[in-house]
């Protein structure tokens, strides 16, 4: 059988628990109770360890990590301070944590006190039959324990037995790390960038539309403080991503809303995004540092540092900037009442379209983005300009969006089929037009940026000409892969997929 | 899995102590470790606390591949398990005798739980029956203890004859000196003698040592509570001579 996770709503007693061992008189409980430390309860913003079963606790020197799944304790010694999944030292923890996405920085969920007790049952020879290991945790007012108890080859009868005496004492079987931030109250925005849309297929487009906007608006927003804060990029990443999203239903649902009025929302979120373009472009160079110093040549090695430092400060700039944005009053105006005119969709004036069913518009332009994904990749050649490879790049993206933003109304599994097989050829298109941006990157800094390396122009030129050449040959080597991608896209089975899902049933 | 049987043909050499701390010295080397108590006195149970099994009685331990399973019992100690002794196991001989293949029956019992462990450790009964040859024929090597005296140099050259007459391989036989006394020249002089002629001889030996006889009152392997620099190292250093010489990974 199995270890038992339990949980009790107040701090577990020893004694209380040898009290409930009168009627077995063979039996004792033993333990060692811990210090009573400080801690802290950590967890990446989107609250990926809690959505797996797991509650990390950062304590001195060390992690301590209740695996609800497995049930058990895992532990590792740490020192100093660490912020990724990758930034722990090989160990029991760091194991655990090795899929966790390296972009996400863990942060502090609430500050706790724990207090850790080993326990055992002892028979009468002084043998132990079943352990148990107990947490007490103490957050503002409350006070509780929760642990795991372990079976021993041999001595089920013992297991059960102790499971039936920590009932006594109040324990209940605990399978969801929620339980325990419920009983410490400790509240946790349940934060997604792909949010549940409650949309009705009936409804007219306008007031889908409006939901689609408001959903995503929200998730832009939660990211603020991320930003502020620069905890990771991720947040940057996602607010950005979000309100891409909300200008794309604004020009994918083109004649939805009164012309004017989209042209004029449209240009407003984009000048929110472009507040912070040259931020995120500067993290994705960052985040990329180590790919690249293995990529050039050993004598373009010390230009590439000096170009790394002064991109690394260039952010330090441009954050000050974006937060600056962000903390404003102007900011929290202009979205505060882009907010409030999609909370309700009467607020807008309609266009052509506004009154249209929203499944009927949503098929129409799914189908019509599909089959412009698929003239235009129909031309796609060795010969082909760049030009209509980005031109892809962008159908392809605005089909997924669609896709995404409709799933509600169709069978889930079968677009989420044809979205799988889309990544892959949007991947591909995605890191063709990452290679492609960062070499115009690279040009401007050519171009306007090399006063700021004076006596080192021709060590950084040299770097750049290295890193522009490596860039040109993998975008080369992606443009490639395009046609075969596309063709993998495009089986007859997602062509069916496609016709079956967004066809009105009788239409050829 | 790799069977090591702990075996001497005379008794009161140390050979349950050994058992015990060898199957804790193998644990904590991070081998999941079985130690199969072969000994109708049980003493190797004792040590661990563990009570003698009830069900595995007469045939089963043989014929009952769920009751020896069940019997199984984990140690207080990480990787080590035991099967206790019990009683009947005096009479194993007479159940063997009745059984086809008298001979490797021991070896198929083991086969039944060998997935789960890196390591068995038999803690046999001294004397020379169907059961020690069940166990001469299953083990990979079998330590044995002797104590640097004339009788025990007589008793090892019997083991020695023993195995040549009956087609058993001799280099499974890892003998080492238990219970030395290094301030008796007789110990001296034998254990010289013994090193000549017995190339096999483990390096490494155990001197005589109160804590050792402490176990009893401990009941916990000696490295559990002696001192580091006395006996603490004395079997984790053994065991890795015999790990070498068994091949144990």
């Amino acid at each position: 059988m199995g270890p038992f996770v339990y949980i009790v709503p107040s701090a577990l007693k020893t004694k209380k628990l040898n009290t409930s061992l009168a009627g077995i008189p063979d039996y004792t409980i033993r333990d060692e109770k811990g210090e009573r430390v400080e801690g802290v309860i950590l967890d990446t913003f989107d609250n990926i360890l809690l959505k797996r079963r797991l509650l990390l606790f950062g304590l001195e020197g060390g992690l301590v990590v209740l695996d609800l799944k497995e049930g058990c304790f895992v532990e590792q010694e740490i020192e100093g301070a660490w912020r990724f999944s990758s930034d722990l030292p090989a160990g029991p923890v760091a194991e655990l944590l090795a899929d966790v996405s390296p972009l996400r920085a863990f942060l502090t969920v609430a500050k706790v006190k724990i207090r850790q007790t080993k326990g055992v049952l002892l028979d009468d020879e002084g043998k132990t039959r079943a352990r148990y290991t107990n947490l007490t945790v103490n957050h503002a007012d409350s006070s509780i324990s929760f642990g795991v108890v372990t079976s021993m080859r041999g001595y089920q009868r013992a297991f059960e037995d102790l499971i039936d005496i920590m009932g006594q004492a109040g324990a209940i079987a605990l399978d969801n790390g929620s339980e325990i931030y419920r009983l410490l109250a400790i509240k946790r925005y349940n934060y997604t960038n792909k949010p549940e849309l409650h949309l009705d297929a009936d409804a007219v487009a306008s007031e889908t539309a409006a939901r689609i906007i408001s959903a995503f608006m929200l998730v832009a927003r939660a990211n603020e403080s991320g930003v502020i804060g620069d905890y990771d990029t991720e947040f940057l990443h996602d607010y950005r991503v979000s309100f891409r999203k909300v200008r794309s239903v604004l020009s994918l649902f083109k004649g939805v809303y009164d012309g004017e009025i989209t042209r004029q929302l449209k240009s407003e979120f984009s000048a929110i995004m472009q507040g912070t373009n040259r931020l995120r472009d500067l993290d994705v160079y960052l985040m990329e540092k180590d790919h690249y110093f293995t990529m050039v040549p050993e004598p373009s090695l010390a230009g590439l540092t000096l170009l790394f430092a002064y991109l690394a400060n260039e952010r330090k700039k441009e954050l000050k900037k974006v937060k600056k944005i962000l903390q404003s009053k102007a900011y929290e105006r202009q979205v505060d009442s882009l907010n409030k005119l999609f909370m309700d969709s009467a607020n807008l004036s309609l266009g052509p379209k506004g009154k249209l069913p929203s499944k009927l518009l949503a098929s129409k332009l799914v189908l019509k983005r599909y089959s412009q994904v698929c003239r235009i990749a129909g031309t796609i050649n060795r010969s082909t300009r760049d030009e209509v490879v980005h031109e892809l790049r962008i159908s392809c993206k605005k089909l997924r969006y669609l896709m995404e933003f409709f799933t509600p109304l169709y069978d889930q599994d079968g677009v989420r089929q044809i979205i799988k097989t889309l990544k892959v050829l949007q991947d591909n298109l995605g890191r063709f037009n990452d290679y492609s941006v960062q070499q115009t990157f690279l040009r401007q800094i050519l171009d306007h940026e090399l006063g700021s390396f004076k006596g080192d122009e021709m060590q950084l030129t040299e770097a750049i000409g290295a890193l522009t050449a490596m860039l040109y040959s993998m975008q080369k080597k992606e443009r490639t892969q395009v046609v075969k991608n596309f063709i993998h896209f495009n089986s007859e089975e997602t062509r069916l997929l496609f016709k079956e899902l967004f066809q009105k049933k009788g239409e050829a | 899995m790799k069977i090591i049987a702990c075996y001497s043909n005379k008794g009161g050499v140390g050979k349950t102590a050994t058992s015990v701390n060898l199957a804790y010295a193998s644990a904590m080397s991070g081998k999941r470790t079985l130690l199969c108590d072969l000994d109708p006195q049980g003493a190797s149970g004792f040590y661990f606390r563990i009570k003698p099994s009830r069900k595995l009685k007469d045939r089963a331990f043989f014929k009952d591949v769920e009751r020896f399973v069940d019997a199984i019992r984990a140690s207080d100690y990480d990787n080590l398990d035991l099967v206790p002794a019990n009683l009947t196991f005096k009479d194993f001989d007479i159940f063997l005798s009745r059984m086809k293949n008298s001979r490797s029956r021991l070896k198929k019992a083991l086969k039944a739980v060998g997935g789960d462990y890196d390591v068995i450790i038999l803690d046999c009964p001294p004397n020379i029956s169907l059961l020690s040859e069940n166990v001469f024929k299953t083990a990979d090597r079998v330590v044995v203890p002797v104590i640097p005296t004339t009788l025990s140099l007589r008793t090892l050259d019997q083991l020695y004859a023993f195995f040549d007459e009956n087609g058993y391989q001799k280099k499974k036989l890892l003998p080492f000196f238990s219970m030395v006394q290094l301030s008796k020249k007789l110990h001296k002089e034998s254990m010289l003698t013994l090193r000549k002629k017995y190339k096999n001889l483990l390096k490494s030996y155990v001197p005589f040592s109160t804590e050792i006889e402490r176990m009893g009152v401990h009941r916990a392997p000696v490295t559990t509570y002696a001192n580091k620099n006395s006996m603490g190292n004395v079997y984790a250093k053994m065991w890795k001579d015999i790990e070498a010489k068994a091949g144990i990974l």
